[in-house]
């Protein structure tokens, strides 16, 4: 009987657990839950908590997440305003606030979530594109505006697909989108590296020039300073020297007093000047003091 | 041994040979991590079902013997050669027991060594980044898993239940092996199942969890031939494969575990254990009571949570946040059971980092400088370009040719920028969005393009660093706090940014251009210093002996006045003494080195000397009327 006891309270414990999960379901703070009956939706669940259902065939829970749910589209190409081609991609933040609505349009397929994110993918690319062309390059780029312009386009966007998504009546509600992403296509970045070269050249080109005509201009302003120094130097030699001779002049007054006498001392002083160095003389006899080889003692007679 | 068993054997040797090639080609080429795992227990079946299938031949031929040599026994009676026991007699029974003796022993080592090898190898391989990649083809890839699993489990359901039914004690481990492979490749395609469905690390886990099982049949199978050694050896007992493992028997049919053990237990002691009275009450009774406690033991412990330091868990009750116990910090806490009350755990105070700009896992170079020239992410990843204004293109002027061919006015940067951040509200954190941590680098990396989309390269490049740093953090966190994200960002770092690798020599060599212009500019500043004080130096030597000139030439004057002064007297008194007393003492002296040549007369011969030491130019002895007699050219 004990045993029999035992046996039957295990046995309706697994059956309690047994119809547990078969009449009980739960939904968390983070979901929505729509339940159907024989595939009709009859009850969407907006609020956490433990709920009661028929159990399966008869009636099915579908539940979803309520949060914010985000995803980044593909990185797409398009044509700006001004004729540049542009990659860009967006990421977009969507929720669902109409599980009733939601369900019949995505349940079908296996991953509601993600088709739900393909089908505004779909929407976005148009919207995207359109948007892109409306606006030139120097919206998304650009110093002087300090990225106002591209809040704009992202408010653009979010308008756009909003718009289309009430009017289809999804279910689910795109609160927030933003450009993650801008790009330009491989051909063009090419371009842009090449022009980037370019400028670089440019730069190091103006450096380089630059250093050599400053290098020339402080040589030769060196070599003008030098010269005027030097024709300065020059100049006052030649004064100081005119100095000097003015100077010397006073003195010669005194020579004045026998001008004979002073002519004579200064050939003197020139013909000592003149002889100092590899002179060759030739002289005759009759010239003092080789006059005195003539007379008795020589053989030379007096002319 | 019936024939039957024998193909059944060989059936299962060749569905697994079959399955096993198949299911590795199938895994390879759906990048299955599980799938390729699972290829290794195929493999070990199929070793299994080899040996096991050659062993049961030999004891085939050995029965046949045995009949051959009672039959001839019985014709024969009484023969000595029929009664000898010697084993030269019977060469299959002597073939049987050769092999159980020296081959069982080292395949089963081998064997060993395959589990043990296979499962650290696929655990390091699976360790790898580069290891996990996107399922191929997973439709086609979970309908051949299926079929697999569907043809091995029939195959070894009907091979399980035919080793029973008669016994067979060979057939055991190549059924056992299909059936466990059966519900591995089931196993298999549930995963893939749940790859498709949101569970993208179900596939990577699977083949975690089959490593580890396969380390485990390693270690059992190690523990068997230890065991081996110590077992009693009874005579006539039919002894059971040493390759057979008990843990593939026990996967294979769980329902079996009470069975397997007690087998166990009487193999391994060498007599019934199972049948004593003390396993009957202690084990067979208890054991449901131990599973129940068991059970509530596992239920209860799911009453107590522990969260680490570091860390807040969520807790909610029916999935609602329980009021006023919505969030548990660290510490002991005490709850409703599961599935009533569920705990959801984060590491808020951890200092946490997304990285912006670089495509693929994340990561650092380990290199000991981190060059422009050189990419700063693994060669596995790559750095993303980021559009910037180019200010230095208007200011250089240039003008851009028609639509088309124009190139865009920007430039690019490129770095990996690490955010760094961490968990402040935890309730907005795991309520407000579904991915959080996705949505933080989506609007981390907005806001960066978005700066980047205003900013001046050059400043990016060297001084706005810090300032843009600053600018980023309070960005993105204006964005986080709109989008409600319960975060707090504590840094971008922008060390990394620079210019692509493509362009970076060309920004380096600007910066050698003004160096080098630097240094032209500075080598003529010392070319002009030389020249200037030259150029001084020489106008002082100028000036200088200008002066000495001056000062030389009034002193010589006055000299000479004062000179005179005191000749006059002198002259006066002897004019013609004094005359020629002057010019001797001054052509004497100033004559010394010069070359005198006096011309004398006399009436005599001439007498010549003649310094031949030195030329006299022949015009001038031309002019003295004095000719060369021997040499009329030259000079005598």
């Amino acid at each position: 009987m004990k045993r029999n006891l035992f046996t039957l309270s295990i046995g309706l414990l697994l059956l309690l657990i047994f119809c547990l999960l078969l009449f009980v379901f739960q939904v968390r703070t983070s979901e929505v839950a729509v339940v159907t009956t024989f595939g009709k939706p009859t009850r969407p669940i907006t609020d956490a908590g433990p709920y009661y259902k028929w159990p399966w065939p008869i009636q099915k829970v579908y539940k979803f997440d309520q949060r914010i749910q985000n995803f980044e589209d593909r990185l797409t190409e398009g044509v700006t305003k001004d004729s540049f081609n542009l990659l860009t991609s967006v990421y977009v933040g969507w929720k669902i606030d109409d599980p009733a609505a939601f369900f019949p349009k995505f349940a079908g397929s296996l991953n509601p979530i993600a088709e739900a994110e393909r089908k505004l993918q779909e929407l976005l690319g148009n919207v995207k594109q359109a948007i892109v062309g409306n606006h030139a390059l120097s919206d998304f780029v650009s110093t002087t505006d300090n990225a106002t312009n591209l809040l704009w386009i992202e408010r653009e966007m979010l308008g756009a697909i909003q718009s289309r998504i009430s009017t289809n009546n999804w279910g689910l509600e795109v609160t927030f989108l933003g450009i993650k992403r801008l790009q330009l296509p491989e051909s063009v970045s090419k371009t842009v590296f090449e022009r980037m070269q370019a400028e670089r050249k440019v730069l190091a080109d103006t450096s380089k020039y630059e250093g050599d005509r400053e290098a020339g201009t402080i040589r030769s302003e060196a070599d003008r300073n030098a010269a005027i120094m030097l024709s300065q130097a020059d100049g006052m030699a030649l004064q100081i020297r005119g100095e000097g001779e003015a100077q010397a002049a006073e003195s010669l007054r005194v020579f004045n007093q026998n001008p004979n006498l002073a002519n004579f001392i200064f050939d003197l002083d020139a013909l000592k000047d003149f002889l100092k160095d590899r002179s060759v003389l030739i002289l005759n006899a009759d010239t003092p003091p080789l006059d005195l080889l003539r007379g008795p003692s020589t053989n030379l007679l007096h002319p | 041994m019936e024939r039957s068993t024998q193909r059944n054997a060989l059936v299962n040797l060749l569905a697994l040979l079959v399955v096993g090639s198949a299911a590795f080609a199938v895994a390879r080429s759906s990048n299955s991590l599980a799938g390729q795992v699972g290829t290794l227990f195929l493999g070990m079946g199929l070793l299994v079902a080899a040996v096991s299938w050659f062993q049961m031949r030999l004891e085939e031929n050995e029965r046949l013997e045995k009949l051959e040599l009672e039959d001839l026994a019985r014709t024969h009676a009484g023969s000595a050669m029929f009664e000898s026991k010697d084993t030269e007699v019977f060469p299959a029974q002597r073939a049987r027991e050769q092999f159980e003796r020296l081959f069982v022993p080292i395949f089963t080592v081998l064997l060993c060594l395959l589990q043990s090898g296979g499962a650290y190898l696929f655990w390091r391989w699976l360790g790898k980044p580069t290891t996990v990649s996107e399922l191929k083809q997973p439709t086609l890839a979970l309908g051949l898993f299926g079929v697999f699993a569907l043809v091995l489990f029939l195959l070894g359901r009907f091979s399980a239940t035919y080793a029973r039914l008669e016994n067979n004690r060979l057939l055991r481990p190549s059924a056992s092996y299909v059936l466990l492979n059966a519900f591995i490749c089931g196993f298999v395609a549930a995963g893939i199942i749940a790859v498709r469905w949101q569970f993208p690390k179900a596939d990577s886990l699977l083949a975690h969890v089959l490593c580890v099982l396969l380390a485990l049949i390693a270690l059992e199978t190690l523990i068997a031939l230890v065991l081996e050694i110590y077992r009693p050896r009874v005579k006539g007992k039919v002894e059971r494969p040493l390759y057979e493992s008990r843990l593939v028997g026990l996967l294979a049919q769980p329902e079996g575990l009470v069975t397997t053990a007690a087998q166990a237990v009487d193999y391994q002691f060498g007599f019934k254990v199972s049948e004593t009275w003390f396993y009957r009450l202690f084990f067979e009774r208890a054991l449901k009571w131990l599973l129940l406690m068991q059970g509530a033991a596992l239920l209860l412990s799911t009453c107590v949570v522990f969260i680490d330091a570091g860390e807040q868990a969520l807790l909610e009750r029916w999935g609602r946040p329980v009021e006023g116990r919505a969030l548990l910090g660290a510490g002991a806490h005490l709850k409703l059971p599961w599935p009533i009350d569920r705990v959801y755990r984060f590491r808020t105070e951890q200092v946490q980092t997304l990285e912006v700009g670089v495509s693929g896992e994340a990561s650092r170079e380990t290199e000991p400088a981190m060059l422009w020239t050189k990419a700063h992410s693994r060669p596995d990843t790559k750095e993303e370009d980021f559009l910037v204004a180019n200010r230095e293109q208007v200011l250089l002027g240039a003008t851009n040719p028609p639509a088309g061919k124009r190139t865009p006015p920007v430039s690019f940067i490129t770095g990996s920028l690490p955010v760094e951040y961490q968990i402040t509200n935890l309730l907005h954190w795991a309520y407000t969005n579904e991915d959080a941590p996705s949505l933080l680098h989506d609007v981390a990396t907005r806001e960066i393009v978005r700066y980047f989309a205003s900013a001046d390269m050059n400043e990016l490049l060297s001084s706005g660093r810090l300032q843009a740093s600053d600018t980023l953090v309070k960005r993105i966190q204006a964005a986080a706090d709109e989008r409600q994200m319960g975060v707090r960002i504590l840094a971008v770092a922008l060390q990394d940014l620079h210019p692509p690798v493509k362009v970076a020599k060309d920004y380096e060599e600007v910066v050698a251009a003004t160096q080098t212009k630097l240094a032209k500019i500075l080598a003529a500043r010392a070319d002009e210093i030389r020249t200037n004080n030259q150029a001084a130096k020489q106008a002082t030597t100028i000036t200088n002996e200008a002066c000495a000139v001056r000062e030389t030439t009034e002193a010589r004057a006055l000299a000479q006045a004062a000179l005179f002064t005191n000749q006059i007297p002198a002259f006066e008194a002897a004019p013609a003494v004094y005359v020629e007393r002057a010019r001797m003492r001054t052509i004497i002296p100033a004559t010394v080195n010069a070359n005198k040549f006096v011309m004398l007369t006399t009436n005599t011969h001439d007498v010549y000397i003649l310094d031949l030491q030195q030329h006299i130019r022949s015009e001038l002895l031309t002019a003295l009327n004095v000719t060369n007699k021997a040499n009329p050219s030259g000079p005598q």
